[in-house]
């Protein structure tokens, strides 16, 4: 049943439409205010560069919960889902219920609007009404009556709660907390389990909470530099871990790490996938403890080194990242096995083993 | 045996190209003709031609989203996978499919 429903997919794409948002509202806010900018209130014709990257970046944040609800909805009901989603989002920022709100009221939009597709039947004559004004009006109206008297209010209040828990956390809970963050979002390189960490820490920043978006970011970049630094290790001690083709990898995955891309690392992880993983989980989360133990701030979502100047304290978190990095480096020095000669050539002829997968509930249609 | 098939992942940057290249390999060493498309951030790229929809013996679709243009495939016999699939098995994951199609 839960399957059937295909949660993850809706989410996963609501992430891929919401993300070029996300990053260029960011950013935005991110130049201007280093530039000095405020958000206009006044439209009298007097805009200072600066003011208007800051306020085209705040109301780009504000669009996320609108986007996410529309992507939402149209992943489950296609097109007419859109309509009925913007509805909802908007709605859901409007009343305090941000980014999750917009997410579970996405849901419920698509499967109303699917419903109504699918089992209002109108006579022949108004078939051509029913996708341009029955279903939009009456998912609109359900939506309207949902977000605001049935899953509005508790959402806002499970927002607040959670925006105070994370801002009275104090010392030792901060570290658990960007640990747990932190190790989530590396175990997997951008797969499923960092997703879920990430999109917690974009819901965060919508609610002006911008700690867990540093630890994010942090963790994104912890795999692929520490990779680095346990080759540097490697070739530094005469310790051969990584073969040739490894080698070319890594040369790869650190450039892509600047950038905050850490699929880079999904190679060198392929072939080892346990070590490279809880290595990298662990230098993410002593990074990740740390980033929140000092206050650590970013107000935007992507980008990498580059945007590390917009964040409260930059030199900081090159630090906790340092650290991270180092801890998965040493780890994975220590770890990995010697690359035995008569490995490499067995790789060469096969090229890549394959993983077992289980195929069992492959279904064709 | 023809093949077409679509890879789109969640970030658009990444998977959707390792799946591409690695479903490729797969079917390269097996084989069999394939055609991928791509469905990134960036936008589609190498569409699939009609033709080559109307050639294959099934679709493969390695996705982690909603992609567009599925009504092209409608009628044929569609296989749909997570892209993590793909990349961690390629070759197995096309012989099962053949086998299971009855096409070998």
């Amino acid at each position: 049943m839960l399957k059937k429903l295909q949660i993850k997919k809706h989410a996963m794409t609501a992430i891929s439409y919401m993300l070029p948002l996300v990053v260029a509202a960011g950013l935005l806010i991110a130049i201007g205010n280093l530039m000095g900018g405020q958000v206009l209130t006044k439209f009298n014709g007097n805009y200072p560069i600066a003011s208007v990257f800051t306020t085209l970046g705040v109301w780009g944040m504000g669009l996320l919960a609108p986007v996410i609800a529309a992507a939402v909805a149209y992943s489950i009901a296609d097109r007419p889902g859109i309509a009925p989603g913007l509805l909802t989002g908007i709605i859901s920022y409007n009343i305090g219920a941000g980014f999750l709100g917009g997410l579970v009221g996405g849901y419920v939009a698509g499967w109303v609007v699917a419903a109504l597709v699918r089992y209002v039947k109108v006579p022949k004559w108004a078939e051509g009404l029913k996708p341009m004004m029955i279903v939009p009006l009456l998912s609109s109206l359900i939506m309207a009556l949902v977000m605001f008297y049935v899953i509005g209010t508790p959402i806002v209040a499970a927002t607040n709660a959670l925006t105070n828990f994370l801002n009275s956390m104090q010392g030792s809970a901060r570290f658990v907390f960007g640990g747990i963050l932190g190790g989530m979002a590396a175990i997997d390189f951008g797969g499923p389990v960092n997703k879920v960490a990430s999109l917690f820490a974009d819901g965060m920043l919508l609610q002006g909470i911008q700690q867990p978006e540093a630890v994010k970011i942090l963790a994104s970049m912890v795999p692929p530099f520490g990779v680095t630094i346990s080759w540097v290790l490697a070739r530094v001690f005469k310790r051969r871990i990584y073969s040739k083709s490894e080698e070319d990898n890594i040369k790869i995955a650190f450039p892509m790490g600047i950038v905050m891309i850490t699929e880079g690392v999904i190679p060198i992880a392929a072939v080892d996938f346990i070590r490279v993983a809880v290595s990298s989980a662990l230098g993410a989360a002593v990074g990740g403890g740390l980033s929140m133990t000092w206050g650590i701030k970013s107000p935007v979502p992507s980008g990498g080194m580059f945007i590390v100047p917009a964040m409260n304290k930059p030199l900081l978190f090159c630090l906790a990242l340092l650290i991270g990095s180092c801890v998965t480096g040493l780890v994975l020095f220590a770890w990995k096995r010697v690359v035995k000669p008569e490995d490499e050539l067995a790789k060469v002829e096969e090229d890549e083993p394959e993983e077992d997968i289980d195929l069992s509930d492959l279904k064709i249609s | 045996m023809k093949i077409v098939g679509v890879a789109a992942c969640t970030s658009g940057i990444a998977h959707t190209y390792i799946a591409r290249e690695k479903i490729m390999k797969g079917a390269q060493k097996l084989g069999y003709e394939i055609h991928m498309e791509t469905q990134g951030t960036i936008g589609t790229e190498d569409e699939l031609t009609p033709e080559q929809i109307a050639e294959a013996d099934f679709v493969l679709l390695a996705i982690d989203i909603k992609i567009g243009g599925r009504d092209r495939f409608e009628g044929k016999k569609v296989v749909e996978v997570p892209t993590n699939t793909a990349i961690k098995a390629p070759t197995k994951l096309i012989e099962t499919i053949v086998n299971q199609l009855g096409l070998s």
